[in-house]
């Protein structure tokens, strides 16, 4: 006797109907995807990552398809916060929680863009955009210094009554101690893992493939490191996370909450199939059902290990 | 004619191989269409995934954006009447080579009609449409679309060799007035599609130019216009992850500096609008 399976979580204080999301920078602005799928399927969807002023990105090519994988450098294009709020918000159906993603090449940018969007309608989150390079430290990324890592935190906590959550850059050596620096300065929630820094060459023309030379990897080729990343997230951390890196079925979903995640986010997987985010949630449920599992929630953290 | 034909909304849709044949040219990959996958547009393309079945596929992890060739079945080309989209390709790397393996009965996972398709000739404009390589397969729809409608055009395709020109037999059985150039001389005129061009385009009477081809043939097409006064419209390729606007992979330069993305500004652009030197 099977009935349906309760796939609600709440994730940093968001009540969702189910753990999916969407990685900010693979599902635009919402409405791009609505032709393929219906966002009210989702448990809402992280938006492209936002600036206080528009930004351009770098020069193409800005794609490279890698084994299992590709690498982006597109440098964070987007239309601004404004053009966000008056624009693209609108277009997006009642009842789907927006996570509104945050980013800037100073804390103080960040923080204006976290007071800018509270209190606006539809936004029930933000994501922090820790791997951005750090301008006036020299251009590490945020997420790789602890101590920065732990200002603007605390800045953009300090800018906004939200739920408040940190996507972790997996370029450290040790990401609970990443993860620890955002609980420690009130973070309500860890996203990890954003993209991996890496190099792809075309030895025809023994150049980098992309202009930028480096850029982010993504996609089933780096699941197992976000697996790992994020149970080590859950063993150093009480917030809940929300897991990143390769998810394109209700499986791969499954893995993320038995190592400690509380929602996942579908990524690269939305390129090649945009109704992938819906076709993991109803992943879950049939994996839910298979195994008797009443409530998804029984799931988190669930992985059997000694 | 004015007007742009308006695009049918994107489906994906998992569609089975009917034929995936070697030709002059091409591959040409005939897949059976239900009668909700929507027409194409004249200049629209599709995205099309190895990961039709319901395995996941990780490797090539990315769908391959191509041009509709053309939808078939309304009319008679199929004996049986079966609706199909045919898309013509060449092996280039990866991608495409595991996409010439497909069997007949194999399925293929599509996204798809996406981008902005031709604008039509304003009355009075005569169409000339120029199509080099694989460039070539962007056209024909265009092609059919303007000699049913009755609009003038005239077609002038090119290639390395006569082995080369995919497509030919389609265009000789629309009808329309055709010229042929080629690299070695083997069809048409020797050399490049710009030597029978260039004078069509001073012969005074208005011309809008359509051009899909190697961005060098695109590039000087689109000079030789401008010089002589005529619109002039580029159908782009470039590497992307999506099609539908949200990886912002493919995009292209401006005149003004600005990014377009050839997905969903394009693939069409007015050749006014681009930065022709920075064109991948």
């Amino acid at each position: 006797m099977s009935t349906t399976p309760d796939l609600s979580v709440e994730f940093a204080g968001i009540p969702l109907r189910n753990p999916v999301l969407t990685a900010s920078g693979t599902f635009g602005y919402g409405v791009e995807l609505e032709p393929f799928l219906d966002l009210r399927r989702l448990g809402g969807f992280v938006a492209k990552s936002l600036t206080l002023e528009p930004r351009h990105g770098n020069p193409p090519p800005r794609i490279a398809e890698t084994p299992a994988g590709m690498l982006n450098a597109i440098s964070l294009e987007n239309v601004g916060v404004e053009a966000f709020i008056e624009e693209k918000l609108p277009a997006v159906p009642d009842g789907v929680p927006v996570i509104a993603s945050v980013f800037g090449t100073e804390i103080e940018l960040y923080a204006e863009v976290c007071k800018r969007l509270t209190g606006v309608p539809k936004v029930a989150g933000l994501e922090i955009n820790a791997s951005c390079p750090h301008v006036k430290a020299g251009g590490i990324e945020f997420g790789q210094s602890p101590d920065a890592l732990g200002r603007l935190v605390r800045a953009c906590r300090q800018a906004t009554t939200l739920p408040l959550v940190v996507k972790l850059s997996p370029n450290v050596t040790s990401i609970a101690e990443m993860a620890r620096v955002c609980e420690g300065e009130g973070a309500s929630g860890i996203a990890a893992i954003n993209t991996v820094q890496a190099l792809e060459v075309d030895v025809e023309t023994r150049r980098p493939m992309l202009s930028n030379g480096l850029g982010g990897l993504s996609g089933p080729a780096i699941r197992p490191v976000a697996l790992r990343m994020v149970w080590q997230c859950a063993q150093a951390v009480s917030i809940p996370i929300c897991g990143v890196g390769g998810i394109s079925t209700g499986e791969d979903a499954v893995a993320f909450l038995l190592c400690g995640a509380t929602a996942i986010q579908v990524g690269t997987a939305s390129y090649l199939n945009p109704a992938a985010a819906g076709e993991v949630a109803d992943g879950i449920a049939a994996y839910c059902e298979r195994h008797g599992v009443a409530s998804v929630r029984e799931l988190i953290g669930a992985l059997e290990h000694s | 004619m004015s007007d742009a034909v308006t695009p049918a909304a994107p489906q994906r849709c998992v569609l089975r191989v009917r034929s995936n044949e070697p030709e002059r040219g091409c591959i040409r990959l005939v897949l059976e269409a239900p009668d909700s996958w929507p027409a194409a547009a004249p200049g629209q393309f599709v995205m099309i995934h190895l990961s039709g079945t319901g395995v996941a596929r990780h490797d090539p992890l990315l769908p391959r954006p191509m041009a509709a060739f053309r939808l078939t079945g309304e009319g008679s080309t199929e004996p049986d009447g079966t609706r199909c989209l045919e898309v013509l390709y060449k092996v280039v790397g990866r991608g495409t080579a595991l996409l010439a393996e497909c069997q007949p009965g194999d399925s293929l996972a599509l996204v798809g009609p996406l981008g902005v398709p031709f604008p039509m000739p304003q009355p009075g404009e005569e169409a000339v449409l120029v199509g080099g390589g694989t460039g070539i397969a962007s056209l024909f729809e265009l092609a059919r679309t303007l000699r049913d409608a009755g609009a003038p055009l005239r077609v002038l395709l090119g290639a390395r060799s006569q082995d080369d020109l995919m497509a030919l037999a389609d265009f000789e059985a629309l009808g329309v007035p055709l010229e042929l150039a080629t690299d070695d001389g083997s069809a048409g005129h020797h050399g490049l599609v710009t030597a029978p061009l260039e004078p069509w385009l001073g012969a005074g009477s208005p011309l809008r130019i359509y051009a899909c081809g190697p961005t060098p043939m695109m590039v000087a097409v689109a000079e030789l216009a401008e010089k002589a006064g005529h619109p002039c419209h580029l159908s782009l390729e470039n590497r992307m992850a999506c099609g539908f606007g949200i990886c912002l992979g493919c995009a292209v330069r401006s005149r003004g500096d600005a990014l377009h993305l050839v997905c969903r500004d394009g693939p069409v652009f007015d050749a006014k609008e681009l930065d022709l030197g920075a064109l991948p």
